[in-house]
């Protein structure tokens, strides 16, 4: 039945190219050149030890971390230090974070429709009617005009899911998305990633949850020491690793 | 250390400890003998101190006439008589707006019983103990402990009758200022003030127009307040009693529309008030054609072009290139002689030119609307501002007193917000320069002290200033203490920036916003929410530095409590009445400062507690 | 796996994101530099129609300043006028903050007092002075001393302490001619004396026997004074000494003071560069450098050379002095060096002290003095005689005005410093047995002292900045000096410039005290 899940998508043209990418914070090192393509419709789950740059590999597709050499290429456009390209993509690229990140300031509906109206300059009604749309989808819709302080995390993290659906984006990054959860809160949140892969969209995930790994990934990838160790599919990957490192971790984690 | 001991969950409380005033003395009075001594000592400090007080305030020799027949000039100074209407028309609508304001977001909160009747019966025992050590008559001893009994009893009253509820927060703050605004307003119709008279050849005169320049002897009388006094306070109490009332009777949603209405009319407030104490300008029609209706048409149709341009979706770049550019016209425009409303609207233009490409897109036939008529504003004010006014006045600016300090305050404070964001937002920049050019100007600024830099605003800025624009001495002041304040409020708002969680600018980057977005929307209401308690602060120490005017020679509340007051001969005579002014001002920045800082405390509390 | 890629080009200018950055850091920081540059070029022009002209003339002219209190009442030119302010502000303040601290410490423990009454009498007293201006207290206690009794012949005499209308004198100590000399016995003292502690700690360490370690650095010092009081003028060998350097410096050539300028401001760009490149140094050789971090390098090595090249160019600026020379800024800044080491080997003459140095009263190097009330002038007014301590109203007013106000803010401080500490601190040291004693001495108050130290530092400083205040009754504090001889020169500018050089000094010396304080804790803690 899994694979009845995956097999529903056909991957399209390579959506997100990176070659070669290289990032320094200081004296350290943390991506040492990582070559990777990602279709479209494709789902990546990129696991791998903490301090392995896999979250920073993913900062750097929306330029939250600017990549010092090598190229990375996002929905045919190049990222570098022009505004406009910068602009451009990361209202094509959503992210979600392991802290939520929702503005406590504003209500929920106010943090879906907030980016819509000012950067895609969309009319405020259209806003809040697909604003509404996306809460329906992550199930909440009657928490739109709470306080993100009066939700647990597992609510907030799918509000912050719709934030940056509501953007319309052609790629979904997903931060460790469920680790700061309690475990029974966990399942919700994926539940819609689930469902969101199940639709089509591109994703890259960073996460531990190998469960959500074997069920709907495309393809995973390990990180290590700033750089792919393995990949492939899941069955592949869990069932025979090539690398040492790959077979250490897993052993560990599993 | 009793509750510490460890008991089933469903087993009573012990019986709390039994109660009284010689279990109090014993436990917060003579705990020790080192205490005890410690408190005999205090308590004769205390009579020592109260009775020195009191025989000072009520010592005959005492001038407080000086004070009462000079209210006015400490009030308000030479603002004409006949235009006092627009001084009350000002309380007023400051009363009213705050009533509003408290009702639509229910600010006050709720006290226990029990806390008002400590209060009370503290305050009743004060006042008693006042009569005692005064140097009274018999009859007026007997008034005051009356007085004091009638205190002490509704405090007591109070804790009796809500007997079980005494610990329940159930009695409104807002109810208990009412009661206290209500006794103001009886107190004003009751009070007897002591004024100066002169009695020549056997007949009292009080007034002091006639009094001027006869010869008699000066004495005191007792008078009640005048018409002019009491009349306008009650009114204008009655009216923020009746907003108050009616705003708590308003279904939820016309509060909440109220609520949206109030931000932007406390915004033009401030200007509207200034106006209406201020200016009662001469319609020139012929300058108004030629120069402001030219100005605001044209400004109009040329803003309107370039915003509508700047804003489309597609023109990003090239709307802030053109913002920059208008923004060095606009700077050069200061350095040629020109009708200052040209400057101002050119300066405006280019910041709108500025926000377009980011607020702008669907939004663009707003921003043109909202240019007009920011534009249309902007040119009226600077109308009402540069012609004469049709108030009759001695001397080209006739505020003082209490008034020019409240609006020196209040001027410079609004004036000071928007800079010291903006140096704030510099500091804690990721861009060194802009960094480096804030950290100089905060550190330069903050380092100096506040005087020397109003003597430079005196002695130096009219000689810096290009020909054809002179600042009068006010606005030098107000400039003075804007630019001081802006370092402060900038230090401020940076703790504020700095406690924000990066996360946050990284979910604004991530969702697409710029910079300016980022901050308007995201850091800047989080930031200035957080620093609320210490603006108040930055509020308080800047109403206290308003004296400091005094020392460069502006007529604010102290330089007339000071030096004007006391050197007065004609028609009355308060020479050395020094000390007994000095007092007075000193009660009125007390009670202004206090309020303040209460608020700030009340604030820091419910923020603490955090509603989010 | 071929992907069209759109937008390969070079990235235009006016939408890369760094040249943005600095192109927009560059256009503000350039407006600014216009805007003064406007302001002043116009002050400049209404200047020169008015006949007045910005220079420093005026330090080292006579100008006609007199000066109600100080060490000098008739200054002989404006650099002297200035000192004597600077030294009634110094006066103030040091004094004020001693007695403030003292004060906002008691009031601030009595706060936090379980006696109801003190505790409450604290917080009136807070109350009350922190919500009443400054400027009203000043005025409030100048009126209270005003109204006092004035002298009468009656009171002609030698006082221990001496109160009138004309201000309070008391009994003090002053410096007199051994003074420097035995301050450097003092300061010999402590060195040795913090080597003893030094010691005496290790050996504690190493045996666990208490060491009393402060007590043999406070017998070293007071040996040494003792020792010092006697054989100061051992130490007038210091005078040659010094003379020697006064000379050398005096016939040092005058390029090398823009030489040196320019050295250390080159060197120091220099450092900074290569410190940011060691801070971006990979274990395979030097980390990448973003635009920005290029940027950065650039601005920086601009920086250092414009402030050399600034400085040959201001080292030629002339100044004429009081003789009628004209001297170059450079020569002038050699003259200053030299004639204070001048300045500091007259200190040291032992041998005629009691005839040549101004105020010398006695041999020693303190003198203690009572006041006296004299009749003085042709009408033979009661006053002060020159003896003792005499405070003017002025001064009683500004220093009781600052150090009321801010023991109240120094209360506030120690209350929320002492409250700070977390309760737990307290309950594990009573867990771990310690005696109310030792818990506060070694537990309670390094911590509380921690968190107070800062805002403390902050209220230095305000208080410092605040006997400016003094100028409202006529203190001749270095503002009232400073305006004073504005009124006389009209040379606004320079001694705004002198003014803001003069409390900045004070602010970041204080903030460098409270800094070095801050970090040695913040050791101790780690």
């Amino acid at each position: 039945m899994e694979n009845e899940q995956r097999s529903t998508r056909t991957l399209g043209d390579p959506i997100v190219i990176t070659d070669g990418v290289k990032k320094w914070f200081g004296d350290f090192q943390a991506l040492k050149g990582v070559t990777a393509t990602v279709r479209e419709r494709e789902v990546v789950v990129i696991i791998g030890p903490s301090g392995s740059g896999k979250s920073t590999y993913i900062r750097c597709i929306n330029r939250l971390e600017a990549h010092q050499e090598g190229t990375i290429i996002v929905d045919g456009t190049e990222l570098t230090n022009d505004i406009k390209n910068i602009e451009k993509i990361r209202s094509e690229v959503g992210m979600v974070f392991q802290q939520f990140n929702l503005f406590p300031h504003l209500t929920v509906l106010d943090n879906i429709t907030l980016a819509p109206q000012w950067v895609r300059k969309q009319p405020k009604a259209e806003t809040e009617e697909y604003a509404m749309e996306l809460l329906e989808r992550v199930g909440i819709p009657e928490q739109a005009d709470k306080y993100p302080g009066q939700l647990s995390g597992g609510q907030q993290q799918r509000v912050a899911i719709a934030r940056s659906l509501a953007m319309k984006p052609r790629i979904m990054l997903f931060d460790e998305p469920t680790s700061a959860l309690d475990p029974e809160m966990i399942k919700e949140v994926l539940d819609v990633m689930k469902e969101l892969a199940h639709g089509g969209m591109t994703m890259m995930v960073v996460t531990h949850e190998m469960g959500f790994a074997r069920e709907v990934a495309d393809r995973v990838m390990f990180f290590d020491y700033g750089t792919i160790v393995e990949e492939g599919t899941p069955e592949h990957f869990f069932t025979n690793p090539q690398h040492d490192r790959t077979k250490l971790f897993l052993s560990q984690i599993l | 250390m009793s509750d510490m001991a460890v008991a089933p969950d469903l087993e009573l409380a012990p019986e709390p400890p039994p109660k009284g005033l010689r279990i109090w003395l014993r436990d917060n009075l003579f705990s020790t003998p080192a205490s005890g001594v410690l408190s005999v000592a205090a308590i004769l400090v205390v009579i020592f101190a109260l009775r020195g007080l009191l025989n000072f305030i009520f010592d005959p020799l005492r001038r407080w006439d000086a004070v009462t027949y000079n209210m006015r000039l400490l009030m308000v100074q030479a603002y004409p008589t006949d235009a006092m209407w627009r001084v009350w028309l000002a309380v007023g609508i400051v009363v009213v707006l705050l009533a509003a304001t408290f009702a639509a977001w229910r600010i006050g909160g709720m006290l226990e019983p029990r806390q008002v009747s400590k209060t009370l019966m503290a305050l009743g025992g004060g006042i008693a103990l006042a009569g005692i050590l005064g140097p009274f008559s018999a009859t007026a001893t007997v008034l005051w402990l009356v007085v004091a009994a009638v205190l002490a009893g509704t405090g007591f009253a109070t804790g009796r009758l809500t007997g079980d509820r005494a610990k329940d927060p159930i009695i409104p703050v807002m109810a208990i200022i009412g009661i206290i605004l209500l006794l103001i307003v009886v107190v004003l119709w009751i009070l007897k003030v002591p004024v100066p008279g002169k009695i020549v050849e056997g007949n009292l005169i009080t007034d002091g127009a006639e009094a001027a320049g006869l010869r008699g002897e000066q004495v005191k009388v007792l008078r009640s307040l005048s018409n002019t006094t009491r009349m306008p306070w009650t009114i204008i109490f009655a009216l923020g009693a009746l907003a108050f009332v009616s705003v708590r009777m308003f279904s939820a949603r016309a509060v909440a529309t109220l609520k949206r209405v109030l931000v932007p009319t406390w915004v033009a407030a401030f200007p509207v008030l200034v106006l209406i104490l201020l200016r009662d300008p001469v319609w020139r029609w012929g300058n108004f054609g030629s120069v402001y209706v030219g100005a605001i048409v044209g400004f109009s149709v040329v803003g309107g072009v370039i915003l509508w341009f700047v804003s489309r979706p597609s023109t990003g770049e090239i709307g802030r290139v053109i913002g920059g550019l208008l923004l060095v016209l606009a700077f050069v425009s200061f350095l040629f002689p020109m009708p200052f409303v040209f400057r101002f609207l050119m300066l405006a233009l280019a910041l709108f030119t500025l926000a377009g490409p980011t607020f702008g897109g669907e939004t663009s036939r707003s921003l043109v609307t909202a240019w007009v008529v920011t534009a249309a504003v902007l040119s009226f004010f600077v109308f009402t501002t540069a012609s004469e006014s049709g108030i009759d006045v001695p001397g080209n600016f006739f505020l003082g007193g209490l008034s020019l300090t409240i609006v020196l305050a209040f001027t410079s404070i609004v004036l000071s917000f928007p800079l010291g964001v903006i140096l704030a937002l510099g500091r804690t920049s990721t861009m060194p320069l802009f960094r480096l050019m804030s950290t100089v100007y905060i550190e330069l600024v903050r380092g100096v002290p506040l005087i020397t830099w109003l003597l430079v605003a005196f002695l130096m800025l009219p000689v810096a200033l290009p020909q054809g624009i002179e600042i009068g001495g006010v606005m030098r002041a107000v400039g003075a203490m804007t630019f001081f304040s802006a370092a402060y409020l900038a230090e401020n708002v940076r703790g504020g920036l700095q406690s924000i969680p990066g996360g946050q600018r990284e979910a604004a980057r991530a969702l697409g916003m710029s910079t300016v977005q980022m901050i308007v929307f995201i850091t800047l209401p989080q930031a200035l929410r957080a620093v609320i308690p210490a603006l108040v602060g930055q509020v308080i120490a800047l109403f206290k530095d308003t004296s400091l005017v005094t020392i460069v020679g502006l007529f604010d509340f102290l330089h007339l409590a000071r030096a004007v007051i006391p050197a007065q001969s004609q028609p009355f005579s308060f020479l050395g009445s020094i000390k007994e002014t000095l007092i007075f001002a000193a009660i009125v920045y007390w009670m202004f400062t206090f309020t303040f800082s209460r608020i700030s405390q009340r604030l820091e509390k419910k923020l603490g507690v955090g509603e989010r | 796996m071929t992907v069209e890629v759109r937008q390969h080009q070079k990235t235009p200018l006016w939408r890369n994101a760094t040249v943005l950055k600095w192109a927009s850091q560059v256009f503000v920081l350039f407006m600014l530099l216009f805007l003064f540059g406007a302001l002043g070029s116009r002050a400049t022009d209404n200047f020169a129609q008015s006949d007045i002209s910005f220079g420093w003339d005026w330090l080292s002219n006579p100008t006609g300043v007199q000066i109600r209190e100080g060490i000098d009442t008739l200054p002989d030119s404006g650099a002297r006028a200035l000192t004597v302010g600077i030294i009634n502000t110094m006066r103030v303040a040091i004094s004020g903050i001693f007695v403030a601290t003292l004060i906002g410490t008691i009031i601030g423990i009595a706060r936090l007092s379980s006696n109801w009454i003190v505790n409450k009498l604290a917080t009136v007293y807070i109350e009350t002075i922190r919500n009443i201006p400054l400027l009203v207290q000043i005025f409030f206690w100048s009126a209270l001393a005003v109204g006092l009794p004035s002298l009468t012949a009656e009171d002609v005499g030698t006082y221990w302490f001496k109160t009138s209308n004309r201000g309070f004198a008391f009994s003090w100590v002053f410096p007199d001619g051994g003074f420097w000399p035995w301050l450097v016995f003092i300061a010999v003292g402590f060195f040795v004396g913090r080597w003893l502690l030094r010691r005496r700690r290790q050996h504690q360490e190493d045996t666990g026997e208490p060491g009393h370690g402060g007590w043999y650095m406070a017998a070293s010092i007071l040996v040494f004074a003792v020792v010092g009081w006697f054989a100061w003028p051992v130490l007038s060998f210091m005078e040659p000494v010094l003379e020697a350097i006064e000379k050398f410096v005096a016939n040092l050539p005058q390029i090398i003071v823009p030489i040196v300028i320019a050295l250390g401001a080159i060197a120091a760009s220099v450092w900074w560069i290569r410190g940011f490149f060691e801070s971006r140094r990979t274990p395979a050789g030097f980390g990448k450098l973003t635009d920005d971090d290029w940027f950065r390098v650039v601005f920086a090595g601009f920086a250092g050379i414009a402030i050399a090249v600034v400085a040959f160019v201001i080292g030629e600026f002339t100044i004429k002095t009081v003789a009628g020379e004209v001297l170059s800024v450079a020569e002038l800044a050699i003259v200053g060096v030299s004639n204070f080491f001048g300045w500091l080997g007259a200190k040291f003459n032992a041998t005629d002290a009691n005839t040549v140095i101004e105020g010398i009263r006695s041999g020693g190097p303190l003198v203690f003095e009572r006041p006296q009330v004299i009749l003085a002038g042709g009408a033979q007014i009661p006053q002060f005689g020159s003896s003792g301590m005499v405070l003017t109203v002025p001064f009683f007013a500004i220093w009781t005005g600052v150090t009321v106000y801010t023991a109240s803010f120094i209360a506030e401080i120690v209350r929320g410093g002492i409250l700070a500490v977390p309760k737990g601190q307290t309950e594990a040291s009573m867990a771990l047995g310690l005696k109310r004693s030792q818990y506060l001495r070694q537990i309670i108050l390094p911590q509380a002292f921690r968190i107070i130290l800062p805002p403390l530092g902050n209220q230095y400083l305000n208080l410092a900045k605040n006997t400016s205040l003094g100028i409202a009754v006529a203190f001749a504090d270095i503002v009232a000096v400073g305006v004073t001889i504005v009124n006389q020169t009209g040379q606004s500018l320079p001694v705004v410039l002198v003014w803001m050089a003069f409390f900045l000094t004070v602010s970041l010396s204080i903030s460098a005290v409270v800094n070095y304080y801050n970090r040695r804790m913040q050791l101790v803690e780690r």
